[in-house]
């Protein structure tokens, strides 16, 4: 909300300057996000008339005027002006001679010095509202009120000395809503006195009444309204009406208008003005119906349901109740008779109406958070009296009918309980003033307080809402800053588990970069790259590339690749660890789960260019599927598996499931091709996406001691075909394997010249020793010849001669 | 020493000096105390002499033999420290080669944040929770006392999926991480009413909202604390948040104020503001938090009760903490995944 400081200490006037009353608002949390000068500070510019415009003898778009200051000069002045609306008998700033004017383009303040202009004298100048630096209005001069005092200094006249507060209100000071309404917090924060709120006083002379009948009590709690004959919309506002507007961003539109609008900035009452003429009957209030419409003020039709209250008259919905009147009763220039309509709009009738239709008004934003059904009589008459004064007319009497306000219970507030939760003994006597000052009628006993709120604060309904207002005026910077008492209590991480840090270090120590991806993603990469027709969407995406939620985080690493290949890097490794979300009915709503789908914490990399940066000591090659496995390796928990298994996402032939203990963990391997030319990659990146959960589990070590006996090596050498894997090699070894056997492990994978066609030779290293004695060699040779014969008889494979 | 021996030791020694390797001082060696060297010569020449001259000339002879020997052994040691040292050159390296392999990666810089604040807080007992980012109606919004159609709830705009809840309401992508503090207070209630251990706890995260600007992302990370117990007061929210900053900057002159502010999950609620007194920040307020004391319906919602369980809670941008605290300027940098921008926080 937009106001003026001067309209604000018109209420309520501390000795304060403007920057400390901001300080001071800010403080009781209505912060004052701007303080704005109404003007850029000049000097020297008074209201000018001008008495003669004449042609300039030597320019076309150039007039000479005879301009009036007043007893600011001995006689008219000669100034030439280039301005289209120059001409004789307006009012206008006139800056004088010696007058120095806000910088323009060039960033330097303007003096004003006499000058000739093609040959005629010039001393001064005519000014329009952005030469002044009062708004962006630079059509022609800033055209004064008639009634402009000539010769006065334009800064008083203008009330340029002034400033502008934007306040950032919060939803629950609904009571802040106004002009008045800050006057009354100022009042609270400072104690400096409150001006009674301003109203007005209505002479009956018509006996005309529009009939209204409510018919939804929970909709509309209090109806008011007048009949007003005979006044003149075509009025002027005036001009410090319009000023105040203004300074609060308001647009002056018409004075019927005007002064509704003022009224809700002053008293923070919205109103509305109906076309009297243009009413059909008479008016009913009512929830909407399903096929009814109404063409609103802006032009927007909207179609209406039972939700939406709505004002209507024998023919037509005339008005969306507390949000927004309609078109067809709208007042315009030529409005004549008019009916003035004030209301209580109960808050959970108006709640998110108008964001239903996608837009938001100030009435709504007020009826919303709540507004005062007490003072709609004398809101009413402020507002009557406004439109008689400036408008004339004649009223009608008012018709105010109460249907079903909300009651005001009391609220206790233990003055022990308020100190326990702020922390500070604040005295009851110091509670009691806050709460005079606030304006909140209280009872006090020996311990508490029992408060009525006043009918326009919606916030105060228990105690602790009572606390905060303490608090808050108190001044939070009062209450001191404490470093908790508590008990001591160890808190240790339990060695089993790795911390999902622990986890990000161990792959960064490997020479991944961490990035963080959006988690929702183009609906392209999972139907395309992951083969998911069916991804959880979002209703409301701010972007198609965003509209699903991602199932892998692999495709958000592709394209961290794409972007780091497109800037130059010829070497990209990057993870991340983040959430993926699957449909998946078999989950329930739990304490940390909601029903319907997984949401499992993931930890993925990928890896594109040479598998080190390129240098002096290395070949050049690229990363391969086995310099990622030891990657993982270092990661994964003993005992993981690595099997032959088919991706979406990766070559057929380079791509592994990664298990432990037969349950699935991730998968590893290399991009498929068919998929590089979507991240204009010509290399594939290897990439691997890990369930973090088992990978934060670490068994506690248990020592077992070390053997002395002698370690006997035997390494054999198996010839087999092709697509047996090495590692169902070692698990057949291992199978009819004696306990002495401590390791078989792979060492060397040969083909090519001297094997037969389609066959490879896996060198195999076998490592036994037994804990208690040096093994005999009949039990090394027997022992080797039983884990041959079992390898042999599963996979045909023949010793290598 | 009849001067006679004096120039067989000189021409041996001089014999030595020249050899360059070690075969030619063999060589030389075999010159003087090989089976027909010079020294055995001698040996042999005392045949003829009388045992009194035997026995002054065989003293003679030793004492020139242990000299040439002498020689011999200097001399083979210069040779080996010689070889030695050329080998060493010849094995020289240039240390000032980079090193082969790999080099370190690195933690993205909001992470390295939600790392530092979750060890400032454990240094005073705070357990770290966790909660799903995709969240039912009633966890992100209702539990915390804000109910649909309340006017606070465009306060923040909400993602939301193509899923109810059980609840028959919409579910969303978590607009905060104060859900995570709900589920782990309802986690954790009977403990704290059952053996008095109080609640508290700080979750970090994701969170989304429908905003997408120079300085807002549809997703970005918070913390959210919460210490409940039976005593915990605004004044202790002070202490601890400033403490906080204070160790979080590594500066103690930082200023931090409190001001008064609106949440529906809190009463009263603060808006932290934080000032630098030195560096390009220095001099001007700015937001660094949401806080306040916990609503009592809220901690009803948590399966306590209000009368008896206070307590306060904050939740701070875990993007604005890194960028203050080591100054970059642009928001997007965190979700481009740009090496040039992450390899300096490696």
């Amino acid at each position: 909300m937009q106001f003026s400081v001067s309209w604000l200490r018109s209420f309520c006037n501390p000795s304060l300057t403007t920057d400390e009353l901001a300080h001071a608002l800010t403080m009781a949390g209505l912060e004052v996000e701007e303080v704005t000068p109404a003007a850029p500070p000049f000097t020297g510019v008074v209201v000018g008339e001008i008495l003669a415009c004449e042609k300039h003898p030597n320019a076309d778009k150039l007039s000479l005027c005879t301009v009036n200051v007043g007893r600011r000069a001995a006689a008219p002045l000669q100034i030439v002006c280039g301005a289209p609306n120059a001409r004789a008998g307006i009012k206008i700033p006139c800056a004088l001679v010696g007058a120095v004017l806000p910088p323009g383009a060039d960033g330097q303040p303007f003096a004003i010095k006499p000058v000739k202009m093609r040959g005629v004298e010039s001393n001064g100048m005519l000014c329009s509202a952005r030469e002044l630096g009062i708004s962006s209005d630079h059509a022609g001069l800033l055209e004064l009120d008639t009634q402009a005092p000539v010769g006065a200094d334009i800064r008083d006249y203008l009330a340029l000395n002034d400033s502008k507060f934007l306040i950032k209100l919060t939803p629950n000071k609904a009571d802040c809503l106004s002009v008045y309404g800050v006057a009354r917090e100022v009042h609270a924060i400072t104690g400096a006195p409150l001006a009674p709120p301003p109203s007005g006083e209505v002479k009956t002379t018509l006996t005309d009444v529009l009939p209204v009948k409510v018919l939804a009590p929970d909709l509309c709690g209090r109806f008011a309204g007048r009949v007003l004959r005979g006044v003149d919309a075509k009025a002027p506002t005036p001009a410090w009406m319009r000023e105040r507007l203004e300074k609060s961003g308001q647009r002056s539109i018409s004075a019927l208008v005007d002064i509704s609008n003022y009224v809700m900035l002053e008293l923070g009452r919205p109103t509305h003005v109906f076309d009297l003429d243009r009413v059909q009957g008479k008016l009913e209030v009512r929830w909407g119906k399903t096929g009814e419409t109404l063409k609103l003020l802006n032009g927007n039709t909207v179609s209406l349901d039972e939700e939406v209250g709505v004002i209507a008259d024998d023919r037509a919905v005339e008005s969306l109740a507390g949000i927004m009147g309609g078109d067809s009763t709208a007042v315009s220039l030529d409005t004549k008779n008019v009916y003035v309509e004030a209301a209580f709009w109960h808050p959970t009738a108006i709640q998110g109406r108008a964001r239903r239709f996608n837009f938001s008004t100030d009435a709504g934003h007020r009826f919303e958070r709540g507004v005062d059904w007490a003072s709609i009589p004398a809101h009413l008459d402020r507002l009557c009296a406004l439109i008689l004064d400036i408008c004339g007319g004649q009223a009608g009497p008012l018709d105010d009918q109460t249907i079903n306000v909300p009651e005001r219970k009391p609220v206790t507030m233990r003055v022990a309980r308020a100190q326990r939760v702020i922390g500070v003994p604040v005295t009851a006597d110091d509670m009691a003033s806050i709460f005079t000052r606030l304006g909140l009628t209280h009872r006090r006993t020996a311990e508490t307080f029992i408060v009525t709120p006043p009918s326009y604060r919606f916030d105060i309904e228990i105690e602790e809402d009572l606390i905060e207002e303490i608090a808050r005026i108190h001044g939070f910077d009062n209450i001191p800053a404490r470093p908790p008492v508590a008990r001591a209590a160890m808190h240790a991480k339990r060695e089993s588990t790795r911390s999902l840090h622990e986890l990000r270090a161990a792959v960064a120590a490997a020479d991944y970069f961490e990035t963080i991806n959006y988690s929702f993603v183009d609906e392209r990469w999972e139907r395309e790259l992951l083969g998911n027709a069916n991804p959880i969407q979002l209703l409301n995406p701010i972007a198609s590339q965003m509209a699903v939620m991602r199932t892998s985080l692999i495709p958000g690493l592709l394209a961290s690749i794409q972007y780091n290949a497109s800037h130059k890097a010829d070497r990209v490794r990057v993870f991340e660890l983040g959430k993926v979300f699957l449909r998946d009915p078999s989950v329930t709503d739990g304490e940390l789960a909601v029903a319907g789908i997984a949401q499992p914490l993931r930890l993925a990399g990928a890896a594109w260019g040479g598998p080190v940066a390129e240098q002096w000591a290395s070949g050049k090659r690229a990363v391969d599927f086995f310099d990622v496995k030891a990657d993982l390796l270092a990661l994964l928990p003993a005992g993981a598996k690595f099997s032959v298994a088919e991706h979406p996402l990766l070559h057929p032939g380079r791509s592994a499931r990664i298990s432990i203990g037969g349950v699935p963990l991730g998968w590893l391997g290399e991009l498929h091709p068919r998929h590089l030319a979507a991240f204009e990659l010509t290399a594939a990146p290897v990439v691997f996406e890990l369930d973090v959960a088992p990978l934060q589990q670490r068994p506690v070590p248990v020592h077992l001691p070390v053997s002395k006996q002698p370690l006997v090596r035997r390494d054999i050498a198996l010839v087999v075909a092709h697509a047996v894997p090495s590692e169902a090699l070692t698990a057949s070894l291992h199978e009819a394997a004696p306990p002495f056997v401590r390791a078989v492990e792979v060492f060397d994978v040969y083909r090519g010249a001297g094997l037969p066609e389609g066959k490879k030779s896996v060198a195999i290293r076998v490592l036994m020793q037994d804990t208690e004695r040096t093994l005999a060699d009949n039990e090394i040779e027997g022992a080797c010849q039983r884990m041959l014969d079992h390898v042999q008889q599963q996979h045909g494979a023949t010793l290598r001669a | 020493m009849t001067p006679s021996l004096a120039p067989l030791i000189a021409a041996a020694t001089a014999d030595f000096a020249a050899c360059a390797d070690a075969p030619s001082l063999e060589n030389a060696k075999a010159k003087y105390l090989g089976k027909t060297g010079a020294v055995t010569d001698l040996l042999k020449g005392m045949a003829t002499l009388s045992p009194e001259e035997k026995k002054t000339r065989g003293a003679e002879i030793n004492l020139a033999k242990d000299a040439i020997e002498t020689a011999l052994r200097a001399r083979r040691d210069a040779l080996a420290v010689e070889a030695l040292n050329a080998r060493l050159a010849a094995e020289a390296i240039d240390v000032t080669l980079p090193g082969r392999g790999k080099g370190p990666g690195g933690i993205h810089p909001v992470i390295r944040t939600w790392q530092r604040v979750e060890e400032i807080f454990a240094s005073i007992g705070f357990d770290v929770a966790d909660g799903p980012e995709i969240e039912a109606d009633w966890f992100n919004f209702t539990a915390l006392n804000n109910p649909p159609n309340h006017p606070a709830r465009s306060m923040q705009d909400t993602f939301y999926v193509d899923m109810n809840g059980t609840d028959g309401l919409p579910l969303l992508l978590r607009t905060h991480t104060s859900p995570m503090q709900v589920r782990y207070a309802r986690m954790h209630a009977n403990e704290v009413t059952s053996t008095g251990r109080p609640i508290k706890v700080i979750a970090p995260g994701r969170t989304y909202r429908v905003d997408s600007d120079a300085t807002h992302s549809p997703m970005f990370h918070q913390v959210e604390g919460l210490w409940i117990d039976e005593n915990i007061s605004f004044a202790d929210l002070k202490g601890v948040y400033t403490d906080f900053l204070r160790r979080f900057f590594e500066s103690d002159d930082l200023q931090v104020r409190f001001r008064p502010s609106y949440f529906p999950f809190t009463e009263p609620s603060a808006e932290i503001d934080m000032k630098f007194e030195s560096g390009p920040l220095k001099g001007k307020w700015l937001e660094i938090s949401g806080s306040g004391q916990v609503h009592p319906s809220v901690v009803r919602n948590f399966g306590l009760d209000p009368e008896r369980y206070i307590g306060f809670a904050f939740g701070s941008g875990l993007e604005r903490l890194t960028m203050l605290r080591y100054g970059i300027g642009d928001l997007r940098l965190f979700f481009e995944g740009d090496l040039r921008f992450l390899k300096q926080f490696a």
